[in-house]
C-alpha cells in the first residue's frame, strides 16, 4: 500500500517544500495527491509521536514534577523538541526597548505537535477590517473565497464543535464538525454567569477527534478523554501533521523528507524564477543545493521571512520591491484573569479531563457596539476558559500551616476559574523583523532582529477584557486573584501567544504587498509562501485553521498551474 | 521577569497540562504590621553556599525515561529537617500521610538543586531559611529546630504565616511561602496527594466524554440558586 519514496539524489522534485508544520504538511498532502513529486526540507530532527510521546506518565515521573523550565517552557513532557523560546546556537536579537519572544520547535511536524488546537473560523469582517474601521489593510479575498476551504479543512483535520450563530462567527456547513464534548461544571457556571450578563458562551471548535477517522494509511482514533494534549497524541486524536498529512503523503511515493535540513536561502535561475534552495545539514554542517520547478516556503512566519530577506541580490531581500517584507508583524494580544469561586469549593468529584483543553469559550460579541463607536478599541478579542480539578494555585490558598492547609487544598481544588484573553493586534510601523547586520547563527546564516510595540488600540482592548472578566468574577461572588495591573503590565510580550503573522502580506498588487492571494510572490512566479507570513491582518481568532485553508487553496492553485504547463 | 509575566506563563502552562499551578505568593506588605511573638529575631544569613556546577536536562531529553541530571544539595540533617517541616505543614490525617513521610524533602532537594533561574532563587531562599530557622530556634530555645519541643516549633511556624510581617521577618516569611508552595506541589502531585484531593482522572475513557455526574449536576443547580443565576 505504501509506495517507496523517490530518491531526491536521483530524481529532481517538482516542488520543494520548506517546513513540515500546518502549511507544509497541507502542501505535501495536497500536491502529492495531485501527482507532483515533493521534496520536504525540515530544519528539525525526525520525530514520531507514536514512539516518543510519553502520554500516560504522571507528572511525578518527571524532573521538577514536570514544571516549566527554560529548557522545556511548557513542561517536561511537552512535545516541543530542540527549541522553545530559544534554540541553542540559533539566536535572534531585538531592537532596544523591544520585548519579543519567538517560539520555535526543531522537529518534524513543527508546532502542530504541541499546538493549542482552538480553531475558530474567521468571519467576513476579519478579511475586510479596514473597510469597517479604516485601520490596516483589507485582504484581497473575502470570507466567501475561503469558506469552501474551511469546510474541507475541518473535515480533513477533524474538528469538534457546535453552532455559534453570532455576527462575524460563521457556522460550518452541515457535516463538517464532530460533536463537541459536554462542558464541565466550572464551564457551566461561567456560561450561566456570562449569559445572565449578555455575554455569549459557545462550544469551542477544537481540532480533537470525538469520532474515529478511519484511513488506510493513517487511521486516527477518537479522543479517549485523558492525558494532556501538549504532550502529543499517540492515538492521533489531536491533529498533528506527523500522524496525518505526512504519512498520507509519504504513502503516495511522491514525498521525500529530509530532516535536519536548515534552509539558508532561495537560489535563482533568473530574476523572476527560483531554481531551488541551499540548506545546511544541522548534524554535519555539510552544505547542499537542491532544485525543483517550484519552491514553497512554509517555514513559519518569521523563518520564511528571514529566508527571503537572506535571499536575492540586494539587502532588501528577495521578492521585496514593495518594501513590505518583514513589516506588519503582529501577534495576538494576551492577558489572563483568575478567581477563586467559593461556590465551587468542595464540590462533588468526577472526571474533568475531557478532551484536554477548554470545551467552551466566549466569542467576541461587541461588533455592533464597536461599529457605533461605543468602545475605545477597534478590534475584537475572545476568552478561552479554564477551570478543573487539580492542584489549586498558591494564590487561592490561605497562609496557614498544618491540618488547615490540607483542608484548604481540598476545598480549593477545582474552585478556581481562569479567563484567558486573545485579541487582535493592528499592524503598526514599529513592529517588524529585519536581518541583524552583526549576528549570525551557528551555520553562518544572518539572524532576525525584532522590533515590537503594542499600540493604544491593544492596551485599551486588554483593559476592557480585564473589566469584563472581573465583572464576571464578581457576579459569581468570586475572589479575584489577579494583582490590579495597568494594561501595559497586564498584556503579554510580543510573540508570547505564538501567533506571529503578517511579515510577507498578501494584497491586490505588487506595490503594496509581497504575495497574491494564493501566496505566489509577485516577483518570482514559481515561489509560493504558505504560512502565517502572508496574512494581511490577524483577527482575534487563532490562525491555524486559516493557515491550513489558505495552504490548501494555494496548493490546488499551484497544482493547476503545473497542469497547464506554467513550469514546463 | 515581572510578576505579571510569571503569572501569565504559569496560566499558559496550567491551561496546557494538569493544573500544576506555578507559584504566585499571596500578597504581602512588609514592614507594616504584626510583630513576631518574640523579642529576638535572628539575622537572615548573609550568604548561602554557592551551587555546584550543573547542567539542565536540555531541550530534547528522553521523555520515555525521565532523569534528574543535576547533583543534589541537602545533607542528611537538612533533608531530615525538611521532612520534619513537611510533616508539620502538611501533617498526616485520616485522608493521607504527612508530606515528610512521603519524602517531600527529596523533592525539595531536587527542586532547589536544579540549574534554572526560578529554582536558583528558591535555593537561596530555602537554604537561607533553614539556616535562619536553626539560628532563631537556638536564640529562643537554645537548640536547633529539630531538637526543640513540638509546642516551640508550632510557635515558630505561627510567626511565619502572618500576612503583614515586620521588616525583620519579611525574608523568613517569604521562605515559608516558598517552602509551603513546594510542599503543596511536591505532595499533591503524588498519587497519595491526588487521592487526598479526591482527584479522578488520568484514565482513558473511550466514547463521548461523560460529563458531570448527577450528583455534581444537582450541586450545580443549588449553586446557581445560591448565586441567583437562572438555570438554563
Amino acid at each position: 500500500m505504501t509506495a517507496a519514496a523517490f530518491d531526491p539524489a536521483e530524481t529532481t522534485a517538482d516542488v520543494i517544500i520548506v517546513g513540515s508544520g500546518a502549511a507544509g504538511g497541507m502542501a505535501a498532502y495536497s500536491l502529492t495527491k495531485a501527482g507532483l513529486r515533493c521534496l520536504m526540507l525540515e530544519a528539525g530532527r525526525d520525530y514520531d509521536p507514536k514512539a516518543e510521546v510519553n502520554m500516560m506518565a504522571p507528572e511525578s515521573d518527571a524532573p521538577l514534577r514536570g514544571a516549566a523550565t527554560p529548557d522545556k517552557p511548557f513542561g517536561y513532557f511537552d512535545a516541543t523538541v530542540g527549541g522553545g523560546w530559544e534554540v541553542d546556537g540559533e539566536p535572534y536579537t531585538m531592537r532596544e526597548g523591544t520585548d519579543f519572544r519567538w517560539y520555535r520547535a526543531r522537529m518534524l511536524g513543527g508546532r502542530t505537535n504541541h499546538w493549542g488546537r482552538h480553531v475558530p473560523r474567521w468571519g467576513p469582517y476579519d478579511f475586510k477590517a479596514r473597510s469597517r474601521d479604516g485601520l490596516g489593510v483589507d485582504w484581497p479575498i473575502g470570507y466567501d473565497d475561503v469558506a469552501p476551504f474551511y469546510d474541507r479543512v475541518e473535515r480533513m483535520i477533524g474538528v469538534n464543535g457546535g453552532r455559534i450563530e453570532l455576527e462575524n462567527h460563521p457556522d460550518s456547513s452541515p457535516g463538517c464538525l464532530m460533536p463537541p464534548p459536554k462542558p464541565r461544571i466550572p464551564e457551566m457556571l461561567l456560561e450561566a454567569t456570562c449569559e445572565s450578563m449578555g455575554i455569549p458562551v459557545r462550544a469551542a471548535h477544537t481540532a480533537v477527534l470525538t469520532r474515529d477517522m478511519p484511513d488506510d494509511v493513517a487511521p486516527r482514533s477518537a479522543c479517549f478523554n485523558a492525558t494532556p494534549c501538549g504532550r502529543g497524541c499517540t492515538i492521533g486524536a489531536m491533529f498533528q501533521t506527523t500522524t496525518s498529512f505526512l504519512p498520507m503523503a509519504k504513502a503516495t511515493g511522491k514525498l521525500a523528507i529530509v530532516t535536519d535540513a536548515m534552509v539558508s536561502k532561495v537560489v535563482m535561475a533568473s530574476a523572476d524564477r527560483a531554481a531551488g534552495v541551499d540548506y545546511v545539514d544541522r548534524k554535519t554542517g555539510a552544505r547542499h543545493r537542491v532544485r525543483a520547478r517550484a519552491v514553497i516556503l512554509a517555514a513559519g512566519t518569521c523563518e520564511t521571512t528571514r529566508l527571503l530577506l537572506n535571499s536575492g541580490d540586494t539587502p532588501a531581500g528577495l521578492a521585496n520591491s514593495s518594501g513590505q517584507l518583514g513589516r506588519n508583524l503582529t501577534d495576538s494580544t494576551g492577558a489572563s484573569f483568575r478567581a477563586y469561586v467559593p461556590a465551587l469549593a468542595g464540590r462533588p468529584r468526577y472526571n474533568e479531563d475531557g478532551i484536554g483543553g477548554q470545551h467552551i469559550y466566549i466569542p467576541f460579541w461587541l461588533y455592533q457596539e464597536q461599529q457605533r463607536g461605543e468602545l475605545d478599541f477597534p478590534r475584537g478579542y475572545h476568552f478561552e476558559i479554564g477551570g478543573r480539578f487539580g492542584i489549586p494555585p498558591a494564590a487561592a490558598l490561605p497562609r496557614v500551616w498544618g491540618a488547615g492547609l490540607k483542608k484548604a487544598v481540598r476545598a480549593a481544588s477545582g474552585a478556581t476559574i481562569g479567563m484567558t484573553l486573545r485579541g487582535e493586534m493592528i499592524p503598526n510601523k514599529d513592529s517588524y523583523c529585519e536581518i541583524d547586520p552583526g549576528v549570525k547563527d551557528r551555520f553562518g546564516i544572518p539572524v532576525l532582529r525584532f522590533a515590537f510595540r503594542w499600540s493604544q488600540h491593544e492596551l485599551n482592548q486588554v483593559a476592557h477584557g480585564q473589566r469584563t472578566a472581573h465583572a464576571v468574577f464578581r457576579r459569581m461572588n468570586a475572589t479575584i486573584l489577579d494583582p490590579e495591573l495597568p494594561p501595559e503590565k497586564l498584556i503579554t510580550a510580543g510573540g508570547e501567544i505564538i501567533h506571529e503573522l503578517g511579515t510577507a502580506r498578501m494584497g491586490p498588487d505588487a506595490r503594496s504587498s509581497v504575495v497574491d492571494s494564493y501566496g505566489q510572490t509577485w516577483e518570482v512566479g514559481n515561489l509560493v509562501l504558505m504560512d502565517g507570513a502572508i496574512f494581511a491582518s490577524g483577527a482575534h481568532k487563532n490562525p491555524t485553521l486559516t493557515i491550513l485553508a489558505l495552504a490548501l487553496r494555494a496548493s490546488e492553485r499551484l497544482a493547476a498551474r503545473f497542469k497547464t504547463g506554467a513550469f514546463a | 521577569m515581572t510578576p505579571s509575566r510569571r503569572e501569565t506563563l504559569q496560566w499558559v502552562m496550567a491551561a496546557a497540562a494538569l493544573p500544576l499551578a506555578r507559584w504566585t505568593p499571596p500578597a504581602m506588605a512588609a514592614g507594616t504590621d504584626t510583630p513576631p511573638p518574640f523579642d529576638v529575631v535572628a539575622d537572615w544569613p548573609d550568604a548561602v553556599p554557592p551551587p555546584l556546577p550543573a547542567r539542565g536536562y536540555g531541550r530534547d531529553p528522553d521523555l520515555m525515561a525521565p532523569k534528574v541530571p543535576w547533583p543534589l544539595t541537602l545533607n542528611k540533617a537538612q533533608r531530615a529537617t525538611v521532612d520534619l517541616l513537611g510533616d508539620l505543614i502538611l501533617p498526616a490525617d485520616e485522608q493521607s500521610p504527612g508530606a515528610g513521610t512521603l519524602g517531600v524533602g527529596a523533592f525539595v532537594d531536587e527542586w532547589i538543586s536544579a540549574p534554572y533561574p526560578i529554582q536558583r532563587q528558591d535555593r537561596a531562599q530555602v537554604l537561607g531559611g533553614l539556616m535562619w530557622l536553626d539560628a532563631q530556634s537556638r536564640a529562643l530555645h537554645g537548640a536547633a529546630f529539630d531538637a526543640i519541643t513540638p509546642a516551640q516549633r508550632a510557635g515558630l511556624l505561627d510567626a511565619l504565616v502572618v500576612t503583614t510581617p515586620v521588616t525583620s521577618m519579611a525574608k523568613p516569611v517569604a521562605f515559608m511561602d516558598t517552602l509551603r508552595y513546594l510542599f503543596v506541589l511536591g505532595f499533591y502531585s503524588l498519587p497519595e496527594g491526588k487521592a487526598d484531593m479526591g482527584f479522578i482522572g488520568d484514565q482513558p475513557t473511550p466514547g463521548d466524554y461523560p460529563g458531570p455526574t448527577p450528583e455534581a449536576l444537582a450541586h450545580f443547580t443549588d449553586m446557581l440558586d445560591g448565586l441567583g443565576l437562572p438555570v438554563s
